[in-house]
């Protein structure tokens, strides 16, 4: 009897255990699972920007994609030291930029009406800075995206936009 | 078998099975959330999951799972419906208008998911309406059947969600989630 009760003991405080880890760790396996795919599937390494076409039936990266967006997403990883975000963006419709810490919270997002003009121009370092075009992540390796948002899906309309979001770079 | 070595395989044993039954139970917890939409606030049909900068690891697992990189209220708010105004599940067996106005904000739009949370499958490469798309003088239409405007085919699903996005929701819209007036998806007979 006391050995039952020593067994039920140790069970439900591994269990209990387990049960935490698991809630606590969820975002950061689907954060991995993410990663995975990006870099089996897509072929993209760390701190490589990958220019997505606007989603549809067939996309199965992300859930709940947003059909009317153009993105660009990177795995970044400062150990290496810092990156520059550059591009020439559109100068009429809504685009920003945003980054993700591997739990997948979302710690900054700045806007086109945010920015001074259509050049984006960032640095992302760990090292502290309260220049306005530096931003400092609190994680070593995070997740970015660029959403573009594309309105008019005519030709015209989304060659314009995917040109500008060829002009994004990270180095 | 002697005491000892019947330890030796119970011990592991009973951790074991308690790790995959911890494992089982988080997971069928945040599950169960998604289902019953516990975490999120809801107004009418409607749900909205608006802090996601999260200290709660439960939100922050069942946001990860229905709506992973999504973005802040400020910038973003994310209504989900999976219900008619009526409370029936959204389904392409049925025909559904949209009626009222969304929140004010810099854009908005609705997409159709299916269970998987996917976009819904159609031939007509048609997956939202937007503030441009938009003919204001027709109402918007759900359907599975082909129409002339305003209209978002919901394929061949036998349950689907209906996303209101936001973008650059005005101050009052996101203090008062609970409150605000939002459209009603109503079925209709076309």
């Amino acid at each position: 009897m006391k050995k039952l009760i020593l067994y039920l003991l140790l069970s439900f405080i591994v269990s209990y255990g387990s049960y935490n880890i698991t809630i606590l760790m969820i975002p950061n396996i689907i954060y991995k699972v993410f990663h995975y795919k990006i870099v089996n599937n897509q072929n993209v390494q760390d701190n490589e920007l990958k220019h997505f076409n606007i989603p549809n039936d067939q996309s199965r990266d992300v859930v709940m994609p947003n059909p009317d967006f153009l993105y660009s997403t990177s795995f970044y990883d400062l150990s290496n030291g810092d990156l520059n975000l550059k591009g020439k963006m559109p100068d009429s419709t809504y685009w920003s930029v945003s980054f993700y810490k591997p739990n997948t919270v979302n710690w900054f997002v700045k806007n086109d009406n945010e920015f001074i003009d259509n050049n984006l121009d960032m640095k992302i370092t760990l090292s502290n800075s309260d220049q306005e075009n530096i931003i400092v992540s609190p994680v070593k390796k995070g997740f970015m995206i660029i959403r573009i948002l594309v309105e008019k899906k005519d030709n015209k309309s989304i060659d314009y936009y995917k040109a500008l979001q060829k002009s994004i770079t990270l180095n | 078998m002697n005491k000892l070595s019947q330890n030796k395989i119970l011990i592991p044993l009973v951790i074991l099975l308690s790790i995959i039954l911890g494992i089982y139970l988080a997971i069928s917890s945040i599950d169960s959330y998604i289902q019953n939409n516990e975490l999120s606030i809801k107004n009418g049909n409607w749900i909205v999951n608006p802090n996601m900068d999260l200290k709660d690891n439960y939100q922050r697992a069942y946001i990860a799972r229905i709506g992973v990189f999504a973005l802040d209220e400020k910038e973003a708010l994310y209504f989900l419906a999976s219900k008619d105004s009526d409370g029936e599940i959204l389904s392409s067996n049925f025909d559904y208008q949209i009626i009222g106005k969304p929140p004010k904000g810099r854009y908005w739009s609705y997409t159709l998911y299916g269970e998987d949370y996917f976009l819904v499958k159609n031939d007509n490469d048609i997956h939202a309406i937007n503030k441009e798309n938009f003919d204001i003088n027709k109402p918007i239409i759900i359907s599975s059947k082909r129409k002339e405007v305003n209209w978002l085919p919901s394929g061949n699903e036998k349950e689907f969600y209906i996303n209101l996005r936001i973008y650059n929701p005005e101050k009052d819209v996101y203090e008062n989630l609970e409150s605000i007036k939002l459209p009603q998806i109503k079925r209709i007979e076309l």
